[in-house]
């Protein structure tokens, strides 16, 4: 499976859901902060059409928006 | 003392004088945190998007000290935030605006314009009262802000003209704005 990304922005109580979810699985993820990196702003934009956070993917096209545990499993494979 | 003499922390942390506002209608507005239920974001936005150009500003000061949901939501608690609250008109730095600790710009604010009930013909009063008195009874007393998107209409020559409840309806908002825009 190709790294997992994370979209997140600072203070997101529901980034870090996500992200304490996806290490309870032993899910290995990079964390991108758009509110903090310009680069990883446009990347989330350009996949989801938004700036809401979180958004996971895997394979850059495919997206769960938002801490929802049956998307994310789906997602995921898990 | 008037509004004039105010300074603020920008969201990059800098310092920024009210001043610079000279001749705008200010709305003043403390406004949740990037993951509450704010669908008065939008609002906001509705209006600043419609008299920007006559000469609107709206300055947003977030705060945390409301909580996180907006009281009587809990039919669809919003798992995600929104980067930048949505919205293109200023956001100020987070800081307290009741209270021991609240800015000094909120403090004159509440001075110049006290709390006056909440709207009784709005649906949420009701909701929004009996979530303070069960949590938060000492938000209730005094002129504090007492929740999240409380409003203030200064006109431009920097007087505090009226101070709107997060109850208080967006059609009277946009009604008193106009007539600060139309006073020149």
């Amino acid at each position: 499976m190709a790294m997992v990304k994370v979209y997140s922005i600072n203070e997101c109580p529901w980034c870090e859901k996500v992200k304490n979810y996806l290490k309870s699985q032993q899910v290995a993820f990079e964390e991108h902060n758009i509110e903090e990196n310009e680069a990883d702003r446009e990347a989330c934009y350009r996949l989801s059409r938004d700036l809401i956070v979180p958004v996971t993917t895997v394979d850059g096209k495919n997206f769960v928006v938002s801490f929802d545990k049956e998307k994310l499993d789906a997602l995921l494979g898990l | 003392m008037n509004i004039y003499d105010f300074f603020v922390k920008t969201n990059q942390g800098k310092e920024k004088s009210l001043a610079d506002y000279k001749g705008k209608v200010l709305l003043i507005v403390n406004t949740a945190s990037q993951c509450g239920f704010t669908p008065q974001f939008k609002d906001l936005q509705g209006l600043y998007d419609k008299y920007r150009e006559e000469g609107l500003e709206i300055l947003g000061f977030p705060c945390n000290q409301f909580a996180g949901q907006e009281p009587g939501s809990d039919a669809e608690v919003q798992q995600f935030c929104r980067f930048n609250y949505g919205v293109t008109f200023p956001i100020f730095a987070k800081g307290d605006v009741r209270g021991v600790n609240a800015q000094p710009l909120f403090q004159y604010l509440t001075r110049e314009k006290g709390f006056q009930g909440f709207d009784k013909d709005h649906p949420l009063s009701e909701i929004l009262t009996n979530a303070l008195k069960e949590n938060f009874p000492e938000y209730l007393k005094g002129d504090s802000i007492k929740w999240n998107f409380t409003k203030f209409l200064v006109d431009r020559n920097g007087h505090v003209v009226e101070r709107f409840e997060p109850t208080g309806s967006m059609e009277r908002v946009e009604k008193r704005i106009v007539e600060c825009l139309e006073k020149k």
